[in-house]
């Protein structure tokens, strides 16, 4: 985290938030005064090294906003008398987006699962069992003898005997009661009991008709600071629901050459920094899944082999209305 | 090709900003502690470079 301001006419500010920052090193690539330095990313990726993985020169920088503008994931801002250049009509904006359409969404949780990056915010409200069953039960704790034998074979987890130690002697201690929270009316209980203690009716496919449908209710978003477009949940989604606009679009490979080969299980650093889980090593190689690669190019920056190579052939990054700002942005593509 | 490390630039886990982080990266036991000083042990190296790549003072370099 750094925040660097300097007063003058206006008030200009660069913040840098190490929660978002992927350590793909595009800001450093663009920035005009080589004002920030991308640092050891792979050391920082395994918990070896507590640092940012950028930094920056204040006496250098002079303000401008580039890398706040490239950076795709949110990680850096400029504001201007308080307000982000990211806000401004004239400044160059990413047209990305992270969305989930909630008329969709059926609440399974799968992408909440598979986001590597915590970015989905879940929360669902399923419906009580209680109200998906009808029946009656009831226990005769004259009968019973508290030998649990019900309470450990219910399924549902219904029966709760609790035990007094002290006075079991004379069943005082004891008791038996059911959830009828948790009881699907099974009979499981009053089959097993040995004292014929249990009375239980089913009457759930007598009253279908009026047993309501269960829905399930929820809420899901996606964080979009924190979102770095690999789009696993987009993949996941069963319903279709989700729409991941990635930053780039191109190929990332894989060129061994004599000695300059893939030592994927000894080294797998492209594996410990991509922040879109989309590299594994199979068969000792590193391969990228490119569905789920954003192209950010952090694992080019640490192959200590020197053989990623990150080809974009387009970007979402529109609005550049500066020409030298457009020659810095476009290096970012075409290579 | 195993590495070899300068000794006039190595830190020596003391002096190292990281005490030893190519001890640390390195998953091959290629690079180890011995008596409170980094030494190598050819035979494990994997030539992955990692090493290399990642030493703050530069003292590693290909044998």
């Amino acid at each position: 985290m750094f925040n660097i301001e300097r007063a003058g006419e206006e008030s200009r500010k660069l913040s840098y938030n190490n929660k978002n920052c992927v350590s793909c090193g595009i800001c450093a690539e663009v920035c005009p005064t080589s004002s920030l330095r991308l640092g050891p990313i792979v050391p920082i990726a395994r918990g070896l090294i507590e640092m940012d993985p950028i930094s920056v020169n204040e006496d250098s920088c002079v303000f401008c906003g580039l890398c706040s503008v490239a950076c795709p994931f949110d990680a850096l801002s400029l504001s201007i008398d308080g307000v982000s250049v990211k806000e401004m009509e004239n400044y160059p904006v990413w047209d990305t987006e992270c969305d989930v359409n909630d008329d969709d969404c059926i609440y399974c949780g799968r992408c909440y699962t598979v986001c590597p990056q915590d970015s989905i915010i879940f929360e669902r409200n399923l419906p009580n069992p209680a109200d998906l069953v009808r029946g009656e039960i009831s226990i005769d704790d004259e009968k019973c003898i508290y030998c649990s034998f019900c309470a450990d074979l219910c399924p549902a987890g219904a029966i709760i005997i609790k035990n007094n130690p002290a006075s079991s002697v004379d069943k005082l201690g004891n008791s038996i009661e059911v959830d009828l929270d948790k009881c699907i009316f099974c009979g499981v209980c009053k089959r097993v009991c040995p004292e014929d203690a249990i009375r239980q009716v089913c009457a759930t496919c007598m009253y279908s008709d009026e047993i309501e449908t269960p829905e399930v209710t929820g809420e899901v978003f996606i964080d979009d600071t924190s979102c770095v477009s690999c789009s696993w949940c987009s993949e996941t989604c069963p319903e279709d629901a989700i729409t991941i606009t990635k930053p780039f679009e191109g190929t990332l490979d894989l060129v061994e050459e004599d000695e300059k080969v893939c030592k994927g299980d000894s080294c797998h650093a492209c594996q410990d920094v991509c922040p879109c889980n989309a590299v594994t090593i199979v068969d000792g190689k590193s391969v990228t899944n490119l569905t789920y690669c954003n192209l950010c190019g952090a694992c080019v920056t640490a192959c200590p082999q020197n053989i990623r190579v990150v080809s974009r052939t387009s970007m979402k990054l529109g609005n550049i209305n500066s020409e030298s700002w457009n020659e810095i942005l476009n290096g970012l593509i075409g290579k | 090709m195993p590495v070899k490390i300068d000794e006039n630039l190595c830190g020596h886990i003391d002096n190292c900003p990281v005490q030893g982080l190519c001890i640390k990266l390195c998953e091959q036991g290629a690079i180890i502690e011995e008596d409170g000083d980094v030494k190598i042990v050819p035979e494990n190296c994997d030539d992955c470079d990692l090493c290399i790549q990642n030493c703050p003072n530069q003292a590693i370099s290909k044998a």
